[in-house]
């Protein structure tokens, strides 16, 4: 078959740069790098991390029924789906090595699991009404750093209750990560979109 | 000599820390330091190290042995009273120092070797588990006893090894917070006595290392008068620092100091990272520029799933459009979109390429073909394609890859198709200048 010897080519062709680009890596990013970080922060920006991930991606959304059926769901409801597939797919291809990537993995498999249950319960602690009996409007002002520091928390998956320097490393890889996303997923909105178009310019290209 | 800074410093640092006690008792507190380092001295002089813990731990089994043996602990407090004469000397002071500690000099007899013994015990346990720990221990069991016990924990100091200054100062700073606590220790030390239990004796020592690192920071400012170097070995898995010339040797700036290289080396990666914080300095200003990029990241790629979402659906429909139109126009219709798409095209390439692409194309939406002859044609013509893009061009590598994706997986599906088309087209939009010579290979 043709396709296997091409995608050997293909590896093969880009395995050489991904090693030198890995000896680079390795050199340079163990260096600096003190006993608790290992973690490479090139690695989102290897263009063979983007193959992997633009490819496992399409994949994954062929298989998932929401985004296939333009009937059932509406295109916000779609979106996210896709979404999740997104950032499940990134997490996968993070190997699981940060903690961002393993906390959506397990997200997703906890929603799976505990659909209704959990909303009921964080329901009702909810309202156990302790809103009157608190006097309003006190809150400690934190220093602006730390609020800061809760919002990044926030923000990426899975640290929120995690160290300022552990914290920083999260964000850096999950940064990279991110921006390989969306750098795959421009990728293939255009071209699918490229493979809409013509087809619409079709009485208007012949002339 | 390696120990002889650090006695220096010891001896330096405690006028400084005396808190109770007058004048008097820093003379005698430095006679009693040069005596016990004389003393150390000649101890590490007759045995080594690891002899020494060897020593140390045989004269504990022999005094445990012997708990009732009179002479022979005699003989050795004897011993080891005459081998340190500046503790001799630190008696008295020691007996004003500590006060009202019932174990002070005058317990130099058999009356105070039950607390003797149970530090012993302490200690005979600890150094089995670690030397660290049963440093530690010796100096509370210094502490508390404030005798010519703390000659044994002496000899096991000396024993772990690297004495560290910290730890002597450490040692002193206790001495000196423990004169002020003396009724909570002497309860303890009580409780010890009757239990015998080891347990309270380390819980003792570990709230003293507190203690001694909160003196220690007090004496930071002494200390950074200091020009050596100093090690800190604590626990085997504490990473191990050294502090550098003119700056705090105590344990929590050393490791405040860890701490904040290790943020700000992070915060450099992330400058890298993130666009446009080049300009800012300080944490604030950073971690506000982080937050605003993560989350404009995740809001675009919210918005790319919403158009994928929506682009989806409509590739299937487009596929069936594909099957019943016409080759020609469907050939055709890829022309118009690789002129408009591509402004720099080649026009070699655009005689070259675009022919084969047809032939593929018509071979594709024919859809007559069998499989095998459609993946072959298809493969035929993009093979050089993946090869045209060894340039770092991201987009076109997933392309690529999508492309391979398809042809390996599902190639009769209609969805694979209109890729194959979509993706030679895209091909031809992204690399120009390498298409004529690498379509040859």
């Amino acid at each position: 078959m043709a396709s296997p010897s091409i995608s050997n080519s293909e590896a093969n062709s880009n395995r050489p740069r991904d090693s030198k680009r890995k000896k680079r890596r390795k050199t340079g990013a163990d260096a600096p790098t003190g006993p608790a970080t290992n973690i490479d922060r090139s690695r989102w920006k290897t263009e063979s991390e983007q193959q992997v991930y633009s490819s496992k991606l399409v994949d994954a959304l062929r298989r998932r029924p929401a985004a296939a059926s333009p009937e059932s769901f509406p295109v916000p409801v779609r979106g996210r789906a896709v979404r999740e597939t997104a950032d499940q797919v990134l997490a996968v291809a993070a190997k699981g090595r940060t903690r961002w990537s393993r906390a959506i993995l397990t997200s997703r498999l906890r929603l799976m699991n505990n659909l209704s249950r959990n909303h009921k319960k964080h329901r009702k602690v909810r309202f156990t009404g302790d809103i009157r009996s608190r006097k309003p409007a006190v809150r400690k002002t934190l220093p602006p750093l730390q609020r800061k520091v809760r919002v990044l928390g926030r923000l990426v998956p899975g640290c929120r209750k995690l160290s300022f320097p552990n914290l920083l490393e999260e964000a850096t890889d999950y940064i990279a990560a991110l921006e390989m996303q969306v750098r795959a997923m421009t990728a293939l909105t255009g071209l699918l979109t490229g493979a809409a178009a013509p087809f619409d310019r079709l009485g208007s290209g012949l002339s | 000599m390696n120990r002889a800074l650090p006695e220096m410093l010891h001896c330096l640092n405690m006028p400084g820390n005396v808190a109770g006690g007058g004048g008097s008792a820093d003379i005698s507190v430095l006679e009693r330091q040069r005596a016990r380092m004389k003393w150390q001295q000649d101890q590490n002089f007759l045995i080594g190290n690891h002899e020494l813990n060897v020593f140390s731990a045989q004269q504990l089994h022999q005094l445990q042995g012997s708990v009732s043996n009179d002479p022979g602990f005699a003989e050795y407090v004897t011993r080891a009273v005459k081998q340190d004469p500046g503790m001799e000397n630190g008696w008295p002071d020691v007996g004003k120092f500590g006060g009202d500690d019932h174990l002070g000099y005058g317990a130099c007899g058999y009356g105070n070797v039950s607390g003797f013994e149970m530090n012993y015990e302490a200690i005979a346990r600890t150094v089995s588990c670690s030397p660290t720990v049963a440093a530690a221990i010796s100096e509370a069991a210094v502490t508390e006893t404030k005798g010519k016990e703390s000659i044994l924990p002496e000899k096991l100091n000396s024993a772990v090894g690297r004495e560290s200054s910290k730890k002597r100062k450490a040692d002193k700073n206790q001495n000196l917070k423990v004169v002020a606590e003396e009724d909570a220790k002497e309860k303890r030390i009580k409780g010890c006595a009757e239990e015998g239990d080891s347990k309270i004796t380390e819980q003792n020592s570990s709230s003293k290392a507190n203690i001694s690192n909160n003196n220690n920071r007090e004496t930071s400012t002494d200390t950074s008068k200091e020009n050596s170097k100093v090690t800190e070995v604590q626990k085997p898995d504490y990473i191990h620092v050294r502090a550098r010339r003119g700056q705090a040797t105590d344990s929590h700036s050393l490791a405040e100091r860890v701490r904040r290289e290790k943020i700000s080396e992070r915060m450099k990666y992330l400058q890298d990272l993130v666009p446009g914080c080049n300009k800012i300095t300080g944490k604030a200003g950073m971690l506000d520029e982080i937050i605003n990029y993560v989350q404009s990241l995740q809001r675009q790629v919210e918005f790319l799933s919403m158009k994928l979402a929506s682009v989806n659906p409509r590739l299937d429909f487009n596929t069936e459009n594909i099957f019943t139109k016409e080759i020609f126009p469907a050939c055709a219709s890829t022309y118009p979109t690789i002129e408009v798409s591509s402004e720099m095209a080649n026009p070699a390439y655009f005689q070259f390429s675009p022919v084969q692409q047809v032939v593929s194309c018509c071979g594709l939406e024919m859809g007559i073909t069998p499989p095998d002859m459609a993946l072959r044609r298809t493969t035929s013509a993009p093979v050089s394609i993946p090869e045209t893009f060894l340039d770092p061009s991201c987009f076109n590598f997933s392309y690529a890859r999508i492309f391979l994706y398809f042809s390996k997986s599902k190639p009769l599906q209609p969805g694979t198709l209109s890729y194959k088309t979509s993706i030679a087209w895209s091909f031809n939009k992204e690399d120009q200048q390498h298409f004529p010579l690498r379509h040859l290979q």
